[in-house]
């Protein structure tokens, strides 16, 4: 795929992303508000502005050049965890672009292996500990598991979605290990995880920006990878 | 929800603007920073700290001489963004190095901890200290479940102190570490709070209940009991802050009692004379003390009960002088 789509792909994954965690920022708080102080909403809004300003900076340098500032912007907000997490996952990404990584299955699922590879550097949180890495981390499993079965990006990134959504859905039988809802303990059950509900919202939101913009001439399979 | 305020985004700069105009003689804000009107002459350790904001007067409250450089304040109750402490850990770097005041919460600890290391990077003498002495969360042998409630404020003091003097970040850091080691804090809240830009209502107490162990947002941490007397209270909390210190007749003690927002410093100064007798029948000897409002949680009604072992260095520099908008010491 040429470098201009994967510029224009990755604009409308992040506005995709966008307009999915603002079409759903009730239901974050209200998420939130179960273990939490309700805010989350209000702090992904906060992140997703950040990405906006990033864009509007943005004169058509690139996507490695697109993620750091992406990143870079989200370092600056206040926004308690999410500030520092989805910054440390967009480095992350930033560093997988950096090495040549293209929007196709494989380097799709190296580039967000980069960002699980950054997050741990910051946080100990796995799998059921109820945090966003129940999302990400089935996420990344199943790019790597599509672009070794040979699929196109649009696929690889449904099945991303798909496992992230379904990550974050059993996070609310778990009991939350981390942020404020620790505290609660047992008391923790009964809603999923914001975090992980709002990093399957920004996934669906890329996968349903590539599905839309590419074909499957820009988008073919990958038999040999 | 009951409050006058505007627009809720614009909390958090409004109250900065405010308490900067009114202490305006002491700090001011630039960048979205609170720094000294009158900066640390160069040459000596640097303070920093940083914390989300709606628990005023702190953090900011205790920026000036004797105690912090610079407080980066974030949103309401959400830790401000590791690039702004990188800011903060830039705009006071000098030979004599930095020390940066963490408090254990989850957001607090990833922006300071990216903040370090992006400090690191860039080659700024920068160490940190992190405060989690609420014995609500966990045995002291598992800091990392243990919140920063209102100890933070008393490391600023004594080694802001110590900065002053012109020691050494090694020493200033150890000293900080010390006070840290040695405090113990537990909370009570016989009501709940509101978080001002939601609305939502954080960790409800039933009439008649109250909830030890309840942290600096509301958040549950144990034991919801019968309202009791402050006599009761004061026994009970003293208990088991004297148990996690492991103090011994013949220590000294500084007792703060910290109001959370609705509890009125009439119940602080008889539940501080309820705690103090508790030490005083066991031969511990309370010598410096404090009530008042430095760390709230809204409206919530409740307090910290704040314990800090202390020696003759750190007594002295608890007296040493201090001049911020919350905490004055001549």
């Amino acid at each position: 795929m040429a470098q201009d789509k994967s510029y224009q792909a990755w604009l409308d994954m992040l506005n995709a992303a966008q307009a999915q965690i603002a079409d759903n920022e009730e239901q974050l708080g209200a998420l939130d508000a179960h273990a939490g102080d309700g805010d989350h909403g209000a702090s992904m809004n906060r992140a997703m502005g950040a990405v906006q300003e990033a864009i509007a900076g943005m004169q058509g340098e690139g996507v490695e050049e697109l993620l750091k500032k992406v990143s870079g912007n989200l370092l600056r907000i206040d926004a308690g965890a999410i500030g520092p997490l989805l910054g440390t996952l967009f480095r992350g990404l930033a560093k997988g672009a950096a090495e040549g990584k293209g929007l196709n299955a494989g380097g799709l699922a190296d580039m967000f292996r980069a960002g699980l590879d950054a997050l741990r550097g910051q946080t100990k949180a796995q799998p059921g500990d109820k945090t966003l890495m129940d999302a990400l981390v089935p996420a990344v499993e199943a790019m790597e598991g599509a672009a070794a079965s040979g699929a196109n990006a649009r696929s690889t990134l449904a099945q991303a979605a798909d496992a992230a959504a379904a990550g974050a859905a059993a996070t609310t039988d778990q009991v939350a290990k981390y942020g404020r809802a620790r505290n609660l303990g047992e008391q923790s059950k009964g809603a999923a995880d914001p975090g992980a509900t709002s990093l399957s919202l920004m996934l669906r939101g890329f996968a349903d920006a590539v599905r839309d913009l590419l074909d499957d001439d820009d988008d073919p399979e990958t038999p040999n990878a | 929800m009951q409050k006058f305020i505007n627009q809720p985004d614009d909390l958090a700069r409004e109250l900065l603007e405010g308490f900067a105009q009114v202490h305006a003689g002491k700090v001011r804000v630039t960048d979205g920073l609170v720094v000294r009107t009158e900066p640390k002459p160069s040459g000596k350790v640097a303070l920093v700290t940083l914390g989300g904001s709606g628990h005023e007067p702190a953090l900011s409250g205790f920026v000036g001489e004797g105690m912090l450089d610079i407080s980066v304040a974030g949103d309401i109750f959400a830790a401000p963004g590791a690039a702004r402490v990188l800011d903060a850990l830039r705009a006071v770097d000098n030979p004599a190095g930095t020390l940066l005041v963490i408090l254990n919460h989850d957001g607090d600890m990833l922006s300071g901890n990216m903040a370090l290391e992006m400090a690191a990077e860039e080659h700024l003498n920068v160490r940190s200290v992190v405060t989690c002495e609420d014995v609500s969360g966990g045995p002291r042998s598992e800091p990392a479940n243990r919140r920063g409630l209102v100890g933070c404020i008393f490391v600023y003091k004594v080694a802001g102190a110590a900065a002053e003097q012109g020691r050494s970040l090694e020493e200033v850091a150890a000293i900080a570490q010390r006070m840290a080691d040695n405090s113990a804090t537990l909370a009570v809240a016989a009501s709940g709070a509101t978080h001002p830009q939601s609305g939502q209502a954080l960790g409800s107490v039933p009439t008649g209940e109250m909830i030890i162990g309840m942290g600096q947002h509301g958040e549950a941490g144990g034991g919801q009991q019968a309202l009791a007397s402050a006599d009761q209270t004061a026994a009970l909390m003293i208990d088991v802050l004297l148990a996690d210190l492991e103090a011994k007749p013949g220590d000294r003690l500084a007792l703060v009692i910290n109001g959370t927002g609705a509890t009125t410093l009439m119940e602080q100064y008889i539940v501080w004379r309820a705690a103090a007798a508790v030490c005083a029948e066991r031969g511990i000897e309370v010598v410096r003390g404090a009530c008042g409002e430095y760390l709230t949680v809204q409206e919530q009604a409740g307090f910290q009960m704040f314990v800090a072992r202390l020696d003759d260095e750190l007594i002295e520099l608890w007296d040493a002088p201090a001049n911020t908008p919350n905490w004055t010491v001549r």
